[in-house]
């Protein structure tokens, strides 16, 4: 490691470029947090925004207008306004009306802090979309098919689950494998409420050494390197649940 | 769209054999045929909805302004102008980038499914590079990679900094379009290739005749999706310094002397411009959607 | 449209390319363009903000405007931030940086900063009254925030010990210090005194010793002697003249000990 390290430290010395995440034990350490806290960050929201949008998909085939009003009118807020801009107003309007709590300094605090409101404004948001793609892989799913199940005695919420879903997820995974990989990549909007992920230690990083190239080259590689694990492990699984019959 | 179809055919029963007819019954009770699916018609509560989102939170910062300042509502109509402007810079980069993304996604796409394996291959993989990366990297890449200005044959063609935002966001938007076209062209039925080949049409032939005039109805949904998605990530721009809406937000908030009330108004409104820039837009998806859709 | 797209990956790798030269926007090249380009900040009342207009005003717009009318240029602003300025300067898209950027040995290894500074400022903190902080040490494990960008960030953090916890601009982090968020915002003094001054921040305070007292530098591109020279001479004249306690007193700023004391030690030269 200290090998590694003074090589690093030669290489800015020797050619310019400039890679203190790897030599300096501060910029280092906060390097390696910025990463967990991206990859925490974007398990957290995958997960909710699923739940969310199968719950959303599910209420607005609710019997009750008003149910399936209030999914609609969270769907187009969310979706027609940029994500930067809800998370601002999450965090800075809407936090700031919720109780506040005493901090462990003795001072009145808002009780969710920065990481949760990320978490919560990027879950609503991709799931906002997340309930439009299972709507529309439901759509796709035959009447016929629907029918069939109901005559075999499922009410609703069973056909749901156990027929509906399970065709409507084959039919919308690529499109539900698109939203979730620009989920992941919307995690970077977390910098803007100074959640430290990995572009907001990259941004401190480069401020202190004046080296935008090199960690703007680690950046992306990471990100491509993180994405492309999920991208590649949800085209496995869209191949393996892929519908016989469709496709070139 | 064929359940809608049947949703509408559905003879009213109270036979449990029928799931209960969730879109068809609440279309009738509303007078309306929008189907279940399908966002109900812009109408009097989105405009309340709307309203009682501002006035909730211009009340909420009035009640924490103190007196003898300029008000709210004021301040906010002073720098309208300003913002408008920059909102106007949002939806001209946002074109400029879904035209220039879209040209250049359209053959990235079309090639990932060549019959040529290097073609392929490198399609592929440009198409999961761009796709891959945040837009705020590649945005950032643009930003401070591209010269402020480029020398064609002795011609100095100046690269303003909201263009390189603007090649910046055609990056992953060529990406997402390419993936678009490819996922359309695989949704089909191979039968339509197989008989299409029967049918003695060259691979071309089969692809620009009968492959790709298919694919418009699947393909314009999601191209939508992605312009909506593009338009709200006009606001990054703000992060490296292009003066659109988000950064005058910033600045104006700064030039009010940092009044912690406007943050919640200001941003509120902001909000909401893009929600009746972009709702329309979301409206008019739905009715292609539908026009499109073949009733099976 | 196949053409169009050769002609996209043409400008493509085009753009590519050029852009491994250094593009050069010294001072030849804005004569050249009868303009000069200057990088100034707009989110930092008073030292360079907007107007209603839009045009951006304060003390550093003044001053690249006296740089222009000596040049005989006319002159655009444009607005950078903390974490851009240096590259903007350094890839010729400004050709002037006046930006409240703080003189220090690294950045000069990337700009050429012009001597004497123009102006100065510390690092201090500001804090509710009803916290307390002594000194700067009782910043320990407390959240702090700043602004992004911001050199003192990593001093405050390894020093001292603080959580820092950083936004982009000013009004964000305000913000987020009267929501509680965080129980101080280290930033310069100078624009603390000017915050001290509103009545919205009657219950808030500067409570710790200013420390790094240090000079901002204003900067042209490595290698541009000749306008390293004539910037040389203007500062020295805006000090001599009281130009910038002039500029401070417009603004509604409390003169700075440091442009006091170079009024006086240029005055007489």
């Amino acid at each position: 490691m200290e090998q590694v390290a003074s090589w690093f430290l030669w290489l800015y010395q020797e050619t310019g470029i400039n890679l203190p995440i790897v030599y300096d034990s501060f910029d280092r350490k906060r390097f390696a947090e910025g990463f967990l806290t991206t990859v925490w960050l974007s398990l957290v929201c995958l997960v909710f925004s699923v739940v969310i949008g199968i719950v959303g998909a599910w209420l607005q085939g609710s019997r009750l207008v008003w149910t399936r009003r209030l999914v609609q009118g969270y769907i187009q807020f969310f979706r027609n306004t940029p994500p930067l801009v809800q998370m601002y107003f999450f965090f800075f309007a809407l936090g700031n009306l919720l109780p506040t709590v005493e901090n462990e300094f003795g001072f009145q605090q808002p009780m969710l802090g920065n990481f949760a409101w990320a978490a919560i404004s990027l879950s609503f948001f991709a799931g906002a979309f997340n309930v439009e793609i299972f709507r529309s892989g439901i759509e796709a799913v035959p009447k016929a098919t629907v029918e069939a199940a109901e005559a075999l005695g499922y009410n609703r919420l069973q056909a749901y689950l156990h027929v509906v879903l399970p065709l409507a997820f084959r039919v919308c995974l690529p499109a539900l494998n698109n939203n979730l990989v620009n989920l992941v990549k919307t995690t970077t909007l977390a910098y803007a409420i100074a959640v430290p992920e990995l572009l907001y230690v990259s941004n401190q990083v480069w401020s202190d050494n004046v080296n935008v190239p090199e960690m703007m080259t680690i950046l992306l590689f990471i990100y491509v390197g993180l994405v492309g694990i999920l991208v590649w492990a949800m085209n496995r699984w869209e191949r393996a649940m892929k519908v016989p019959g469709y496709g070139a | 769209m064929s359940r809608r179809q049947a949703s509408l055919q559905r003879p009213t029963t109270d036979l449990p054999v029928l799931i209960a007819p969730s879109a068809g019954s609440t279309g009738r009770t509303a007078g309306r045929d929008s189907g279940c699916g399908a966002p109900p018609r812009l109408a009097y509560w989105h405009g309340f909805l709307l309203l009682a989102a501002l006035l909730l939170s211009a009340g909420v910062a009035e009640a924490q302004s103190e007196p003898g300042r300029a008000g709210i509502l004021e301040t906010m109509i002073k720098w309208t102008p300003l913002l408008f402007e920059g909102f106007l810079f949002n939806i001209l980069i946002s074109f400029m980038a879904m035209a220039i993304g879209t040209v250049a996604g359209g053959f990235l796409g079309i090639w990932q499914i060549s019959l040529l394996p290097s073609v392929r291959r490198g399609s592929w993989l440009v198409t999961q590079f761009f796709r891959n990366a945040p837009w705020l990297v590649l945005l950032f890449f643009c930003m401070f990679l591209l010269p402020f200005q480029i020398e064609i044959f002795g011609l100095v063609v100046p690269l303003p900094d909201w263009l390189k935002a603007t090649f910046g966001l055609a990056l992953p938007v060529m990406a997402n379009v390419s993936e678009i076209v490819r996922g359309a062209i695989q949704s089909l039925p191979s039968g339509q290739w197989e008989s299409a080949e029967s049918l003695a049409f060259t691979r071309r032939q089969t692809l620009w005749m009968i492959i790709l005039p298919q694919c418009v109805k699947r393909m314009l949904p999601p191209w939508m999706n992605l312009y909506a998605i593009l338009t709200m990530a006009t606001v990054l721009a703000s992060v490296v310094g292009v003066s659109e809406v988000m950064t005058l937000t910033g600045e104006v908030l700064s030039a009010e002397g940092g009044r912690t009330d406007l943050l919640v108004p200001f941003y509120s409104y902001i909000l909401v411009w893009f929600f009746i820039y972009c709702y329309p837009i979301a409206r008019w998806t739905v009715y292609l959607e539908r026009r499109f859709a073949v009733n099976a | 449209m196949t053409r169009m797209m050769q002609g996209l990956l043409l400008a493509g790798v085009l753009a590519l390319g050029l852009s491994a030269g250094d593009a050069q926007a010294d001072l030849a090249a804005a004569k050249e363009r009868g303009k000069l380009i200057v990088g100034v900040k707009a989110d930092y009342k008073p030292y360079g903000y907007r107007d209603p207009s839009g045009a951006i005003v304060g003390i550093e717009p003044d001053l690249a405007k006296d740089v222009a009318d000596k040049l005989g240029l006319e002159l655009e602003l444009v607005p950078v931030v903390s974490s851009n300025r240096m590259q903007f300067l350094e890839q010729g898209k400004i050709d002037l940086m006046i930006a409240t950027m703080t003189d220090r040995p690294d950045r000069r290894e990337v700009v050429w900063i012009v001597e004497p500074n123009y102006y100065s400022s510390g690092t201090n903190v500001l804090a509710s009254k009803k916290v307390g902080f002594k000194q700067w040490e009782d910043l320990r494990d407390k959240p702090i925030c700043g602004i992004q960008g911001a050199f003192y960030n990593k001093k405050t953090q390894t020093e001292y010990g603080a959580e820092i916890v950083a936004f982009k601009g000013t009004a964000e982090v305000l913000t987020a210090l009267k929501q509680g968020r965080c129980l101080g915002f280290v930033y310069d003094d100078s624009f603390i005194v000017s915050k001290l001054g509103d009545d919205e921040w009657a219950d808030f305070e500067m409570p710790l010793p200013t420390i790094d007292d240090a000079p901002w530098g204003l900067a042209v591109q490595l290698g541009d002697q000749a306008f390293h020279d004539i910037m040389h001479e203007m500062i020295v004249n805006w000090h001599k003249s009281g130009r910038i306690i002039e500029l401070e007193k417009k603004y509604g700023v409390n003169n700075t000990p440091f442009a006091l004391a170079m009024h006086e030690k240029h005055k007489n030269m």
